[in-house]
């Protein structure tokens, strides 16, 4: 009887620790890496995620040209309150504008006279520009006086150097000389209606707008002021201290929070506009979905590594059960057992943990170049803890549990059987994966319907809220499927024995019946090997489809923005024609594939003033890269067909066709300036389609339309941008050069700088480093799943293996036995993966829509990512296989022996 | 070898065999200087304590391991590469039935093995599994077998091989006396139905004299060799 006094306990547990690691080397470590998997991914991940959140808050943050434009109410004294805003703590600038509503502009020129609609005309201080240099932008003449917005100098078909006059209500015209021609590219916030609810904010800012220094707009306005004080405001833009929490949401809720601070604290004299709140509440949202993301692509990695640690931890349950059989034969109690079970847990969970999070350093060094992933110290020591959490976890299930259950319920006799005719296990009979995948189909349905929403962040709300539900459907098709892979694995090899026979006969001659016979009473084991390597090319190769359309939609949105690999657009109020010295000087430049003129002009829809882009049907199609998904009720290929087959078709937006009610073949009639006489002439056009998205185009409202209709129509071929097709190559090269070559005359944009200025959408969070990190585990566990749980069964069949090579079995005819379950495991393993993938990947698309802008055509698929995975699969179950056959090569006389 | 050896039935022959384990101060000499010949139909007790070189003689007779001194030679069935499967068997002491075939598989294995054609060794299987009594438990798994079963069931994969040199390394060593004594017996019987010798190598004074010949082992020699005294 094995006689173990409680003071020898820690001495019996280091002699069996010692002699586990000694001479079970293999198992213990390959546990131990299942676990360190684990943990570094769950440590990558987490640390990552935190990194990303805080680019967010510091990409939102640096969007927002102003971030409170605080309006004085009526009868307020401005400069007391300009003294107190500029007193109140953590605001470390601000600036008076002053705004007045004028009834129009007028320009006259060559003879001909045009005069806009009612707009605004902002006093700035002399300062302003320096403290939010991000609100106006240079076009061309001078950056200070009379400032014209681009589009009011459109329409005013005015220059720096000519004269303007503008209207005042109830009082004298004034004139004066422009100075420069700027763009607003923050104008939807600039003039919002401080204070208003989301949904009562005008459609659109104004068209008609001029900047003038703050005491030249007194003189043009105090005496409007005295006699209508309603037609102007003042207000106070704010610069805040920026030291946030790197959370979006607490940013969030921490900017939203001062703001109402400072309006309690104004007591009713001002309200606050807050531009820098709004902002963090869509990073919020998208911090929501990166975390969705990483539930979606992180937490079934780490899921699949216990499950691998469990598959690899089960591979030597037999030889544990046998070790246990002998320790209770020679007197060990349960306590006992469970114990050495514990200390053997405990030994995994530590070394597994401390690979894990060494390997996390390593990756995080190597893809980020610093150990944290651009996290903060606490972030990472956070994330480090739950990952390690994860991978005791993961230990004490994978090995304590069934040591502990084994050890409290076999008699030794049953700890010495190592095959038994069992039953098929309970989820089978039940139905369990069945019901899975029909619950995921339901699920799948309720959250890819019209309406639904993952994340529901409302604006100036403060709390936001994830449907996790959606989380279930691909969750569950996940684990259905991997189910479902084990019940038709063992149901092929249980019922198709004599057809297996047929197949493997080339591979094992006489003995192929035995071979099917032994893989059939194996089939248990063959088929929790193939559901592990069908979660796992479930996993791996979803993550990967579902990261290469994420990336594919990504520089979709990038092409989007700016139309092409490179954007030339011309400036405002000059004329380019498609056959310019310009335009010749594009197509000659070097590296240059491919030029394509795109008209920009201003319409009126009814009283709505619109982009229009004249486009050439027969090459925009390729030139401007258009998706489908840019279209409604059609293919991209249909919408531009349509519009080439008449010449004043028209193409509008969404919003358009449910504003004026309009069904395809209705007329519109447009109000187009005229290209001599400026004046704006009706043109009328027939709506034939919808686009939702369009190359250079806002994302609202606008048209487009044949290019040689407008030109006829206007008298003016001139063309507003050039997309340029570098064939994607040296575009940052080309661009310098065309920057270079053309000078000021135009704005010169490129798609690499696009890549890096996409607002605060999630896609343009950086997720390449996530990428990398991901698909390098999975094709870890790929490599697990196949190669090591099969050479780990193998090895623990060492002994059967040394008694048929005892027996007289050959190399080739032993080779029958081991690749026959290799090719099932694997083969059965990576069909039922490949349908689980293109499955899942389809149900993560969909679900996720809310990642994508715009939403995907068709799912991007990595060929040269899943090749590589398909051929770690194959080299890692032939090393197995190999492996293990020519370890059999001679008997281990040593195995025939033991028991 | 010689065509007289061949002819007089000598199944294995050793000379001043010897089989050392590791090197220098540590290896340890389980086999030393050990002599012999074994011809068809002899039936040998091989005895000596544990870990007198027992099981790595019969490993060396049964071509597993190689000698570190001296020779082998088998003389009736010719080179090292023709012994297995087919003219030598081995009994283990340990359970030896493959865990996934069910009796009558694992009994036809070494046929399988030889290239016969499957109907053939199922049939063969068939018989030797009667022969012992054994054919109602054909399509049992081994793990479903009892320790005495489970030995009776390789003495019948033994016999359905029909070798020409059997080798038992303690068949009976894990069987209580009743089952042991059955073992032995279909030893015995598959033996001398196939005229193959037999050296079962066994702690049991029992089995010992039942069978012809007696070699001791001690301290890795071959003491002794007396003709039993049955």
């Amino acid at each position: 009887m094995l006689n173990i006094h409680p003071w020898r306990t820690v001495r019996f547990h280091s002699v069996w620790m010692g002699a586990l690691v000694r001479r079970r080397t293999g198992r213990l470590t390959a546990t131990a890496v299942g676990v360190a998997l684990a943990v570094g991914l769950l440590a990558c991940l987490g640390a990552f995620l935190s990194a990303s959140k805080a680019t967010m808050t510091q990409r939102a943050i640096d969007t927002v040209a102003v971030d409170w434009q605080v309006e004085a109410q009526a009868g307020t004294d401005a400069s007391a309150l300009a003294s107190e805003i500029a007193a109140t703590r953590r605001i470390t600038a601000s600036e008076t504008v002053s705004f007045a509503n004028t009834t129009g502009f007028e320009s006259s020129k060559a003879g001909t006279t045009q005069t806009t609609g009612p707009g605004q005309v902002l006093g700035m201080t002399g300062t302003y520009r320096s403290t939010f240099p991000a609100q106006l932008r240079d076009l061309i003449g001078a950056s200070d006086g009379v400032l014209l917005f681009q589009q009011t100098a459109a329409n005013l078909a005015v220059q720096p150097g000519d004269t303007i006059s503008i209207g005042r209500a109830g009082l004298a015209s004034v004139t004066v000389t422009v100075d420069g021609i700027v763009d607003l590219p923050q104008a939807d916030s600039l003039f919002q209606t401080v204070g208003a609810p989301v949904g009562a904010q005008a459609q659109a800012p104004p068209d008609n707008v001029a900047i003038v220094p703050s005491t030249l707009w007194h003189q043009l306005f105090d005496p409007l002021a005295a006699t209508r004080p309603d037609l102007v405001h003042t207000q106070f833009h704010v610069r805040l201290d920026h030291h946030l929490p790197p959370d979006p949401a607490a940013a969030y809720n921490d900017i939203t929070g001062r703001a109402r601070n400072l309006e309690a604290h104004l007591a009713g004299r001002a309200l606050v506009g807050d531009n820098l709140g709004a902002t963090l509440a869509g990073a919020r949202s998208d911090a929501l979905y990166s975390q969705v993301l990483f539930l979606f692509l992180g937490v079934p990695g780490a899921v699949l590594a216990g499950l691998l640690t469990a598959a690899v931890a089960a591979s030597g349950r037999d030889r544990r059960r046998r070790e246990q059989a002998l320790l209770r034969a020679r007197g060990a109690t349960t306590r006992q057992l469970v114990g050495l079970a514990t200390t053997e847990t405990a030994l995994v969970a530590i070394i597994g943990s401390a690979l894990g999070l060494a390997l996390a350093a390593l990756v995080g060094r190597a893809v980020f170049g610093t150990t944290r992933f651009g996290a903060t110290t606490a972030a990472t020591l956070i994330w480090s803890i739950a990952a390690v959490a994860a991978g005791v976890a993961i230990a004490v299930a994978s090995v304590a549990v069934p040591a502990r259950r084994d050890a409290r319920e076999l008699t030794v006799t049953d700890a010495r059987r190592t095959l038994r005719r069992l039953g098929n296990p309970r989820w089978m009979r039940w139905g369990i994966d069945l019901a899975l995948l029909l619950v995921a189909a339901l699920v799948f349905w309720l959250t890819s319907r019209n309406g639904y929403q993952l994340v529901l962040a409302v604006e100036g709300v403060p709390s936001i809220s994830v449907s996790y539900w959606a989380f279930a459907g691909p969750a569950l098709l996940w684990i259905g499927a991997g189910l479902l892979s084990y019940r038709l694995t063992n149901l092929a090899v249980g019922r198709g024995r004599s057809l297996i026979a047929r197949v493997i006969q080339p591979l094992s001659g006489g003995l192929s019946d035995t071979v099917a016979a032994s893989l059939q009473r194996q089939r248990r084991l063959v088929a929790r090997g193939a559901a592990l390597v069908a979660l796992t090319i479930g996993f791996a190769a979803s993550t990967a489809i579902f990261n290469a359309t994420y990336r594919q939609q990504a520089e979709v949105d990038a092409i989007l923005s700016n139309g092409a690999d490179v954007t030339f657009t011309t400036s405002p109020g000059t004329l380019v024609s498609p056959t310019s010295s310009q335009a010749t000087a594009i197509a000659k430049t070097s590296g240059v594939h491919h030029v394509e003129p795109i008209q920009h002009r201003f319409a009126y829809v009814g009283a709505d003033l619109q982009d229009l882009y004249g486009v050439n049907p027969s090459s925009i199609l390729s030139a401007g890269r258009l998706q489908d998904g840019y279209f409604q009720g059609g293919s991209a290929r249909q919408l531009i067909d349509k519009l080439a087959a008449q010449p004043d078709a028209l193409l509008v937006s969404a919003e358009t066709v449910h504003d004026f009610q309009l069904v395809p073949g209705d007329a519109i009639t447009l109000r187009l300036q005229n290209g001599d006489t400026k004046q704006y002439i009706d043109v009328p056009f027939h709506y034939v389609g919808v686009a939702k998205e369009f190359p250079t185009a806002p994302h609202d409202s606008f048209l487009v339309a044949n290019a040689t209709y407008i030109a006829a129509t206007t008298g003016s071929d001139a063309v507003g941008a050039f997309l340029v097709d570098t064939g994607g190559a040296n575009i940052s090269n080309i661009s310098r050069t065309l920057r270079q070559q053309l000078g000021t005359t135009a704005t010169v944009t490129d798609l690499d700088s696009s890549r890096q200025i996409i607002g605060s959408s999630l896609t343009a969070v950086d997720l390449d480093g996530l990428t990398r990190v991901e698909l390098a585990f999975a094709l870890a566990l790929a490599a697990a799943a196949t190669g090591l749980t099969l050479w780990l069964g193998f090895t623990e069949r060492r002994r059967t293996f040394a008694i048929a090579t005892a027996l007289g079995a050959n190399q080739r005819q032993l080779g029958a036995f081991v690749w026959a379950e290799a090719t099932m495991t694997t083969g059965a393993g990576l069909f039922t993966g490949t349908v689980t993938a293109w499955a899942l990947s389809n149900m993560l698309v969909t679900v996720l829509h809310g990642v994508f802008d715009p939403a995907p055509d068709s799912l991007a698929v990595p060929w040269n990512y899943l090749t590589t995975m398909l051929a770690v699969a194959l080299i890692a179950t032939a090393t197995a296989a190999l492996v293990a056959i020519r370890s059999s090569r001679t008997p281990h006389l040593e195995l025939l022996r033991a028991l | 070898m010689t065509s007289d050896m061949v002819a007089s039935g000598v199944v294995v022959r050793a000379v001043d065999v010897a089989r050392t384990f590791g090197s220098g101060p540590s290896a340890v000499v389980a086999v030393h200087g050990v002599s012999g010949e074994v011809r068809l139909g002899d039936l040998i007790a091989l005895s000596g304590p544990s870990g007198s070189g027992k099981t790595t003689l019969l490993h060396l007779l049964a071509g597993l391991d190689r000698p570190t001194a001296g020779m082998i030679e088998w003389p009736s069935i010719g080179g090292r590469e023709r012994l297995r499967p087919g003219p030598i068997a081995i009994v283990f002491q340990a359970p030896s039935l493959l865990p996934p075939l069910d009796v009558i598989e694992n009994v036809a294995l070494p046929l399988l093995l030889q290239g016969i054609d499957r109907h053939t060794a199922r049939a063969a299987a068939d018989e030797a599994l009667s022969r012992l009594d054994l054919a109602s438990l054909s399509t049992k798994l081994p793990e479903e077998l009892s320790g005495g079963q489970a030995q009776r069931v390789a003495v019948a994969r033994v016999l359905a091989g029909r070798p020409q040199l059997i080798l038992a390394d303690e068949p009976t060593g894990q069987l209580d006396h009743a089952s042991g004594g059955a073992v032995i017996d279909a030893l015995i019987a598959a033996a001398t139905d196939t005229g193959a010798a037999l050296i079962v190598n066994t702690h049991d004074d029992t089995v010992a004299h039942r069978l012809d010949h007696h070699w001791s082992m001690t301290n890795g020699r071959l003491t002794t060799e007396v003709r039993a005294s049955c």
